[in-house]
């Protein structure tokens, strides 16, 4: 069992009004795209590759990135995060996030698509510290839908923990198996193909209803639930559960259309490389 | 079947759960629905059966990973006491819920029963975890005030887990009568049925390891975030 032990590490800093990479370092199967600054939302757009086909056992995969005071980063990648299925081990990855005062991240990565008799395990920790700023969504596919394989992954954990000032504000921890999930989206309505969409706002609202929440809210129904709710201190979660990949992307596009609005860093286009 | 008499400080800590888990006790659990209402509102559950599935494939498997193993920590962590778990644990019951309703009403519940644990038993315990909670700020907690109410009792830990148990599930059978149309028998099958399941998931909840507390359930949780600005509801939450 071929096993890969990948890093990654980005450092982004303001410099001479514009974001660049002041560090990195990376180790396959990572691989890093060249970065692209976006004029519009003054943010700097980075894609991480992972040019293997996907993940596999014995993985162990760690990723760090920092945003320093005034930076503004965006990373996302070309395309779904495939677990294969495992005959013996399991894999892991670890990232880290911090955001410094005065800082923005936003993380977009395509979706993750776990495949039949797959073993992962997913940590995020996440670390803003008070005025900085942060986005993160999170996709989870049931499986390969259009192979009509979904739910039949052998363990699954993804975990989110993130801290604001020190200070855990959020803390979710996925860990269903297969066939929990599938009754649950069964029962709810969702059918076999549900999806799901998990993401986070780091940011100072003044007002506990916002206008951009009805809006989101209003994107519920067709097969779609969105709800979003104030975190405990400092933020919103905002989570998507949609019938088919489709109608979750198009939920999530809108969804950072609408916050654009407020957030203008949102404006950044992920596809834009 | 254990044969065992019942001694005198059995019956002291079983009168006193008793009492907590009664709904005349005042906590103000009757005013909540724990995302219920929500999820009728927008058609998941409408009947006994929709009910009957949301009980056992959301309400129970929320316990066994979430609520129990907190109370299950707490109460190791007021044993002796170590105030700094304590207040770890407080906020980890907090950032879990990320409805907001959901967290508001396991804090209003949590503070209403430290404060209850205080005021009724004058017990040094709930007196410095009410002073320490209020020093360093820390949100309050349904399933770790309910560690403390049985500390403070004397009540084992089992016991206190089933307390806890009971009333989730008792609570929550009974708002869905207020908002369904469900009968008392039909409630109270449910109720027989869920709490049948009570020592396995107390037995497995018992064994889950601080960092693997956590789960949730997307669609209730939506439902909480869109039970807060409803235009009508009969519930907090």
């Amino acid at each position: 069992m071929a096993e890969f032990h990948g890093q990654l590490a980005l450092s982004a800093e303001a410099r001479d009004g514009r974001t660049v990479l002041a560090a990195q370092s990376f180790r396959a199967p990572f691989h890093l795209s060249k970065p692209y600054w976006d004029v519009e939302s003054s943010t700097l757009l980075v894609q991480v590759v992972n040019p293997t086909a996907g993940i596999l056992a014995g993985d162990r995969l760690e990723s760090e990135i920092t945003v320093g005071a005034g930076a503004c980063l965006l990373v996302t990648t070309p395309a779904a995060s495939r677990v294969f299925k495992m005959r013996e081990g399991a894999a892991e990855c670890r990232q880290r996030f911090t955001v410094a005062r005065g800082g923005w991240l936003e993380v977009m990565p395509e979706p993750l698509v776990p495949h039949r008799g797959c073993r992962y395990r997913q940590i995020m920790s996440i670390e803003v510290e008070p005025g900085g700023e942060l986005f993160f969504a999170d996709l989870l596919m049931p499986g390969r839908v259009a192979h009509a394989e979904a739910w039949v992954w052998d363990a699954l954990c993804l975990e989110v923990d993130v801290r604001l000032g020190g200070e855990r504000v959020l803390r979710e921890r996925l860990h269903h198996s297969g066939e929990e999930l599938r009754a649950l989206a069964a029962f709810m309505g969702s059918g076999a193909g549900a999806c799901f969409g998990n993401a986070v706002l780091i940011a100072e609202t003044s007002n506990d209803d916002p206008d951009w929440r009805e809006a989101i809210h209003a994107l519920h129904g067709d097969g779609l639930w969105v709800g979003v709710s104030r975190l405990r201190k400092g933020g919103w979660s905002l989570k998507f559960v949609a019938m088919d990949g489709v109608r979750l992307r198009r939920a999530l596009q809108e969804t950072r259309r609408v916050l654009a609005a407020c957030f203008p860093r949102l404006a950044c286009d992920p596809r834009k490389l | 079947m254990n044969s065992a008499p019942v001694t005198s400080t059995d019956t002291a800590w079983l009168t006193g759960l008793l009492q907590a888990g009664d709904s005349f006790y005042p906590t103000g659990a009757y005013a909540h629905s724990f995302g219920l209402e929500g999820l009728v509102q927008i058609g998941a559950v409408h009947d006994r059966a929709t009910l009957r599935e949301f009980v056992f494939l959301s309400a129970l498997p929320a316990l066994q990973h979430g609520e129990l193993p907190l109370a299950a920590h707490a109460y190791q962590a007021l044993g002796a006491p170590d105030w700094p778990r304590v207040g770890e644990l407080c906020v980890l019951s907090s950032a879990l819920k990320t409805a907001r309703e959901a967290r508001q009403a396991s804090h209003n519940i949590g503070r209403q029963r430290a404060e209850l644990a205080a005021a009724l038993h004058a017990h040094p315990l709930a007196a410095g975890f009410l002073a320490r909670a209020a020093e360093a700020d820390w949100p309050f907690s349904a399933a770790i005030s309910a560690a403390l109410e049985g500390r403070v009792l004397g009540a084992p830990l089992p016991a206190v887990m089933a307390g806890i148990y009971y009333a989730n599930i008792a609570g929550l059978l009974a708002a869905a009568m207020k908002i369904l149309r469900l009968g008392q028998n039909g409630c109270q099958t449910l109720l027989t049925e869920a709490l049948g399941r009570a020592p396995a998931v107390i037995a497995a909840a018992g064994e889950v390891a601080f960092d693997d507390i956590g789960w949730f359930n997307p669609w209730l949780d939506i439902a909480a975030a869109r039970h807060e600005t409803a235009d009508g509801r009969l519930f907090i939450s």
